[in-house]
């Protein structure tokens, strides 16, 4: 009697000690279908003042404590990011962030995953930081990414705008 | 209940281990810890050395660290099933609501914190799974507007990983656990007499079929790239839904999924529900037992040492006597709880709650004096003599504490040598700092003569209390008699002080007996409150009046007094506290006149308590 109510235990623990180790570990999960890769866009950017920074006059400084006499007056507000990803052709990405900050003169940032086919793809990275006018910062280049495979793109303004990383 | 009872089958009643759901999830947590802090020996703080030295303890060191390695992974793993079971278990229940609610707020809370130590802790091992799991959490959190996008590069980017997130990632690892720890014990503490640990037998058996597991299945890191991998079910879906939704919509389905579990106890489905009082003999005390709670938890709270062991249902431990009321009975095993034991008021107070008041009688499992009340200390603060024989004494709680009790119980006063003398609370509950007692001298009585000529204010006293069924019954509109013999004034001016101070209209009348009109020791009171309240009237009665005392009132017997004013009892509830031989000559008479058994309430004078159920239905004997 005594063995049948061992093996009973054990017969019931077992489930419960499958359960606990499927589920530790499977069904196995994949970030992207098996035949995809994976974009992850990241950009943090401290874009152009909105307004132009303007000289003052003798008769404006005479006026400020002499601690605070700067030339030039500097609006702080900076102007929005745009950022914009072409895929074949195709715009998969386009954001305007505000910069952060009470006055909007922080960093602006922006995060974007982007799951596509794996293979070879041309990827247009077009990014502006100034209040007026078109893009001034573009990368244009074709990749070949594998299944399950991350490309990164970065923007550093001091090395040229935008990183490919593979 | 089917599951459980297929459980019972396999493991006997007080084995099961679906029974000691939490308790077990507090083992596990022992178990997690104790592994942890072994890995955590050998764990390397840093970019280069954590994905190693996790290998080095996996391979290196396989029938030590990679076994505990598993055995942390398992158990935390057993830790997330064990609370959603509990919690599970709880809600199918209704066990969730009313006084419960902290329990199950303070569960859910426990429940976020083990994921977050869980979510964490998978981050350490920087194979595929923890980039996978640093960088997915990243991106949730990336979607609140106060990290904006900033927070997943200190991830993506490899530069940006170094020596210090690794020593951070530790730090939560070992404080967020601790905090589950801390609030473990605050969650338990909720519960009277909670068990934190189950059964020998239970905790031998889960760490053996751990191991195996662990042996059989050892937890091993991942190649550190790819997106696919294999993945934690019990700690990471939330992660894997990130991927399939965006993260806005994750924080909403968890914020209104938190939400609404912190919620629930105070959502519909209401089931009704009202305090009601148990009377727990042989203790004889009576004790409230919240909407909501079960007879078991109501004795423990209150410190009535009550058997139990499963609290399930499960074992029978908790039988006891129903002796007046109904209750619900509660989920149970039929096999513990026969169908001939249920018709003849065996309940099991775990799983019971009452529909009405309740009256309870449990045979002690330990020894006698270990369901003793609230023992407390006071000091003598002031002392009176009312009469030649009696003297008021005024004791003063110490440390500020206060006392509830119900107007008409009593308390023990405890001498040095463990003997007691029981006097009755001779204010209103209202008064709770300090304690009024009418003591009246009895020749040759140790603590009485003591009284009258050895206490001095500022004499430290050691009582128990509050004790006794003698108390007040609200739940009637029958008018009440009040049957006073000598001193036992005392808790008959508790309930009368009690009464008037509630605005009971319900009409009273005090019979008071003495022998001689000077025994009166307070007499004006009672002439007093009869002027001032209209539903009370005052009878005074002399058993030996002398002739100098020139006393035109009544005289004999008081309960005789009461018999010849009174042709029909039926319609009346009587209150006697006094001499034995008072109150067991007054009993049957009054019967005889017609007083119903359930409206008769008692306390008889006594050295020590003595139980006497016989005597009495509800009623209390001192």
């Amino acid at each position: 009697m005594k063995a049948l109510r061992i093996a009973a235990q054990l017969a019931l623990y077992a489930p419960l000690m499958a359960i606990l180790a499927y589920f530790s570990t499977e069904p196995r999960f994949s970030a992207v279908a098996p035949d995809e890769a994976l974009l992850r866009v990241s950009v943090i950017h401290a874009t152009q003042r909105k307004e132009a920074c303007r000289e003052r006059s003798p008769e404006e400084l005479a006026k400020l404590a002499p601690n605070m006499r700067a030339a030039l007056d500097c609006p702080r507000e900076r102007s929005p990011l745009v950022v914009e990803l072409e895929l074949d052709g195709r715009t998969v990405l386009r954001r305007e962030v505000a910069p952060s900050g009470l006055r909007r003169d922080g960093n602006a940032a922006l995060y974007q995953r982007i799951a596509l086919p794996a293979g070879r793809h041309r990827i247009v990275a077009r990014l502006r930081d100034r209040a007026d006018g078109d893009f001034n910062y573009l990368k244009d280049e074709t990749v070949e990414l594998g299944a399950g495979r991350v490309l990164l793109i970065d923007f550093n303004a001091s090395q040229g705008g935008f990183v490919f990383r593979g | 209940m089917k599951v459980e009872a297929l459980f019972n089958l396999a493991f006997g009643d007080k084995g099961n281990p679906l029974y000691y759901i939490g308790p077990i999830s507090y083992y596990l947590m022992w178990l997690i810890v104790a592994s942890g802090l072994y890995l955590y020996a050998f764990f390397e703080t840093s970019v280069a050395g954590a994905s190693a030295s996790v290998d080095a303890l996996t391979y290196g060191q396989p029938w030590a660290g990679g076994v505990l390695r598993s055995v942390h992974r398992y158990a935390s793993d057993g830790v997330v099933l064990t609370m959603l079971l509990h919690m599970a278990r709880h809600w199918a229940f209704d066990h969730y609501r009313g006084f419960r609610w902290f329990s199950w707020v303070s569960g859910l809370v426990l429940l976020w914190l083990v994921y977050v130590a869980g979510i964490n802790g998978y981050m350490l091992p920087w194979d595929r799974l923890a980039k996978f799991t640093v960088i997915a959490t990243a991106e949730w959190l990336d979607w609140l507007p106060v990290f904006n996008g900033t927070l997943v590069r200190n991830f993506i980017f490899e530069e940006n990983v170094n020596d210090r997130l690794f020593s951070l990632l530790s730090f939560i690892h070992i404080g967020v656990p601790l905090a589950v720890l801390a609030l473990l014990w605050i969650h338990t503490q909720r519960v009277p007499q909670a068990r934190t640990s189950p059964p020998l037998p239970i905790m031998l058996t889960l760490t053996v079929a751990l191991i195996v597991l662990s042996i059989l299945r050892p937890a091993v890191s991942q190649p550190d790239s790819g997106l696919e991998m294999s993945f934690d079910w019990f700690y990471l879906p939330v992660l894997a839904l990130l991927y399939r939704w965006a993260p806005g919509e994750v924080w909403l389905l968890v914020g209104a999924a938190t939400v609404i579990f912190f919620l629930l106890p105070w959502l519909p489905p209401k089931r009704r529900g009202s305090e009601r009082y148990m009377l727990v003999r042989p203790d004889n005390r009576i004790v409230a037992v919240r909407a909501g709670e079960t007879l078991l938890d109501a004795g423990l709270r209150e410190g009535i040492a009550l058997p139990f062991d499963c609290r399930n249902g499960g074992c029978g431990e908790c039988k006891a006597t129903l002796r007046s009321g109904t209750v619900d009975f509660g989920p149970y095993q039929p096999g513990v709880l026969s169908a001939t034991e249920r018709a003849g008021g065996t309940i099991l107070p775990c799983v019971c709650m009452p529909r009405e008041d309740v009256e309870l009688e449990y045979v002690p499992a330990t020894a006698p004096g270990a369901a003793a009340a609230h023992v407390w200390r006071a000091s003598v603060e002031s002392m009176q003599s009312l009469a030649p024989d009696v003297m008021q004494v005024i004791l003063k709680l110490e440390g500020g504490e206060r006392i509830a009790f119900y107007a008409g119980q009593y308390i023990n006063i405890l001498l040095e040598d463990g003997a007691k003398r029981s006097f009755s609370f001779a204010t209103a509950p209202s008064v709770n700092d300090r304690i009024e007692l009418h003591v009246r001298r009895i020749p040759g009585g140790r603590f009485t003569t003591h009284v009258f000529e050895g206490m001095r204010a500022g004499e430290r006293v050691r009582f128990e209390g509050p004790l006794g069924s003698f108390f007040l019954r609200e739940d009637s509109e029958k008018p009440m008699i009040f049957v006073a013999g000598s001193t036992g004034f005392a808790p008959v001016k508790s309930m009368l002080e009690y009464a008037f101070s509630r605005g009971v209209k319900r009409r009273m009348i005090l019979y008071w007996g003495v022998r001689r009109p000077a025994d009166l020791y307070l007499g004006e009171l009672p002439a007093k409150w009869a002027r001032e309240h209209a539903n009370f009237d005052f009878v005074p009665v002399i058993s030996h009046p002398a002739p100098e005392d020139a006393w035109h009132g009544r005289t004999g017997l008081v309960h005789e007094a009461i018999l010849a004013d009174f042709g029909d009892l039926s319609g009346y509830q009587v209150y006697a506290c006094g001499s034995a031989a008072m109150v067991e000559a007054a009993h049957p008479a009054f019967k005889a006149k017609g007083l119903g058994q359930d409206d008769c309430f008692s306390d008889a004078f006594r050295l020590a308590p003595r139980p006497a159920p016989e005597m009495v239905r509800l009623g209390g004997t001192a």
